[in-house]
């Protein structure tokens, strides 16, 4: 069995592909509609966010997908992707980019290497538009992130939560450890567990104390209030 | 004979039955209840008589009339219509507009602006120092910019979020109770968001009730169905006396109107009015309920003071554009159903320490 792995000749187009056929018209028929594409492809590269129709994008962000995974997948040796390169990037030094910068840049994506969003269109302009992106693009984020703000009434609220369990927690703990010391104390005469629990960790000291709560649980309540005076 | 007992035995489960059925068959219907007819249905208390009938109806009929008078008497002060310039700082671009003193407001410049400033505009900024109501009437020339829940530093609006909230939640629990139990509101305290949970402090014609968790989502289903109607909190500054008369029916708030109106140039009073319900604040409030997106009634608590036994409603909410998944908003609410220490009815302070609490223990 020397058969080829056939999924494999080709590298996966990290995006979905909408099966359905688009309007997509221009001057000069086949050839004209090839050119359309050819342009926007390099467009893309060279100015790494366009906005144009949605079906120009669309279609050629295929396109443009494929020839970053081969830049990637075969290096800047390899015959028959530089010669895809050439044709479809019209301007000979974003070839060089495309192998010499993205190609690098995407090295660890898992992910698609071009971001498309809808826009609205204006009013002679009938189409659908939208805008299609490198990632990693210098340019300021499309959408701010919200969950970066820290003054935002749900992470304000969020933060007071986590401080107010936080200081639950450590009372929790101190309060275990009196416990514990208290315990200790009527015992009498066990020095050693006592310098015990000042070395072991708070998750150590919380286990213990638990167990000796079991053991004597009216003690450890009646002690609660007397921390307070 | 033991045959006639049996049939009364019979007759006595299928009775107990019916009861039941009757109990729960209810229940359903007290969750979905709109504000308009049914009110909130305590089922272990609803039966208890004696109370005296109130029409709170009436009175916030009452209520509307003379703040509509009111309203109608200060649009006709105006007079000549004067030209102010207010000029517009921010997003998209700087502006200048010409408008009517007195009565052109914040959110008619927005209209001049675009569509999603309006939707977005939550309170304005005057002069770059004063908070100033979307539907409040411009007085003078001046510089305005506005605000939003996703500015970078959204502190004020927040806590006019807050405020707004509180004011609601006063209007839910003097709307959800039937007419029996007399609900009379007493104030809340200064809004803080930091304290996880906005409160209303009222008094109720119930002894020691405790709300089953059905009546908390009733609760929270007015608070929520009043913030879906997407009512414009109308502001209105009026003369002690004319507040005094109209919160002639609630004894707590005429005890607080001369103290508040006497802090005030001119002894007026700040009124605010979503839908029918009206209430004393000094404001600011966001421009409308529709900015109210999740919201949950918590808690009520018992709280003991000089003036007698009040029932401390606290709540939670975010606003419309603020997304937030249920886990975190579960944590959220588990902290608001905790006692808030906000102001008591009778104090001057702005926090109380509540007994046995976690604050206490630690000075």
């Amino acid at each position: 069995m020397n058969q080829a792995e056939v999924s494999k000749l080709v590298s996966q187009l990290r995006i979905k592909v909408d099966p359905h056929i688009k309007k997509f018209r221009f001057k000069g028929g086949h050839t004209g509609r090839v050119y359309r594409l050819r342009q926007v492809v390099t467009g893309l590269f060279k100015h790494e966010r366009i906005e144009a129709n949605y079906t120009e994008l669309d279609e050629a962000r295929g396109y443009a997908e494929r020839l970053i995974s081969d830049a990637i997948r075969h290096g800047d040796t390899h015959e028959e992707t530089m010669e895809a390169a050439s044709y479809w990037l019209t301007e000979k030094q974003l070839v060089h980019k495309l192998f010499k910068v993205l190609a690098p840049r995407y090295q660890a994506y898992d992910i698609s290497y071009t971001r498309m969003l809808k826009v609205s269109n204006h009013f002679p302009n009938i189409h659908p538009r939208a805008v299609l992106e490198l990632r990693g693009n210098p340019y300021p984020p499309l959408f701010p992130n919200k969950n970066g703000n820290r003054n935002l009434i749900h992470n304000v609220l969020l933060e007071e939560a986590k401080k107010q369990f936080r200081a639950e927690k450590y009372e929790e703990i101190a309060k275990n450890l009196e416990e514990k010391a208290e315990a200790a104390k009527t015992e009498t005469g066990s020095p050693s567990s006592d310098s015990d629990s000042q070395t072991g960790t708070a998750a150590q000291t919380m286990v213990e104390a638990e167990t000796s709560r079991e053991i004597e649980p009216k003690e450890g309540s009646s002690h609660a209030p007397k921390t307070t005076s | 004979m033991s045959w006639f007992l049996l049939l009364l035995y019979l007759l006595l489960l299928k009775l107990i039955n019916i009861t039941m059925m009757h109990i729960f068959t209810r229940l359903p219907s007290s969750i979905r209840c709109s504000c308009k007819d049914n009110r909130l249905l305590n089922l272990t208390k609803s039966f208890s008589t004696g109370s005296p009938a109130v029409d709170t109806k009436q009175k916030r009929q009452r209520r509307n009339e003379i703040f509509d008078l009111e309203k109608k008497r200060q649009k006709e002060k105006v007079g000549r219509i004067e030209k102010i310039s207010v000029s517009y700082k921010g997003p998209p671009e700087n502006m200048e507009f010409v408008m009517n003193r007195g009565i052109s407001t914040p959110y008619n410049i927005a209209q001049h602006i675009s569509e999603a400033i309006v939707n977005k505009m939550a309170l304005a900024l005057i002069d770059d120092t004063t908070l100033w109501d979307v539907h409040r009437p411009l007085e003078n020339d001046c510089t305005m910019q506005i605000l939003h829940f996703e500015d970078q530093d959204p502190f004020h609006v927040n806590k006019a979020f807050w405020r707004t909230c509180s004011f609601l939640l006063g209007a839910v629990a003097d709307n959800a109770f039937k007419d029996h139990i007399p609900v009379s509101l007493h104030s809340f305290p200064p809004p803080n968001v930091k304290s996880g949970s906005f409160v209303y402090d009222v008094q109720l014609g119930l002894d020691s009730w405790v709300p089953a968790k059905d009546d908390l989502r009733t609760l929270s289903a007015e608070f929520v169905s009043l913030a879906k109607k997407d009512l414009p909190l109308e502001r209105l500054e009026i003369s002690s006396e004319v507040a005094l008369d109209m919160f002639a029916d609630n004894a707590f708030k005429v005890e607080q109107i001369p103290d508040i109106a006497s802090s005030n140039p001119g002894n007026t009073v700040t009124v605010y009015r979503a839908g029918d319900h009206i209430d004393i604040s000094r404001g600011p409030m966001i421009a409308g309920t529709g900015f109210i997106g999740r919201a949950t009634i918590t808690a009520v608590h018992q709280i003991q003071t000089d003036l007698g036994q009040f029932y401390r409603f606290q709540g939670v909410a975010l606003p419309r554009g603020i997304m937030l998944n249920h886990f975190g908003y579960g944590i959220l609410e588990d902290r608001a159903r905790k006692l808030n220490t906000g102001r008591l009815p009778n104090q001057t302070d702005d926090y109380f320490t509540p007994l046995g609490s976690s604050s206490e223990m630690a000075s």
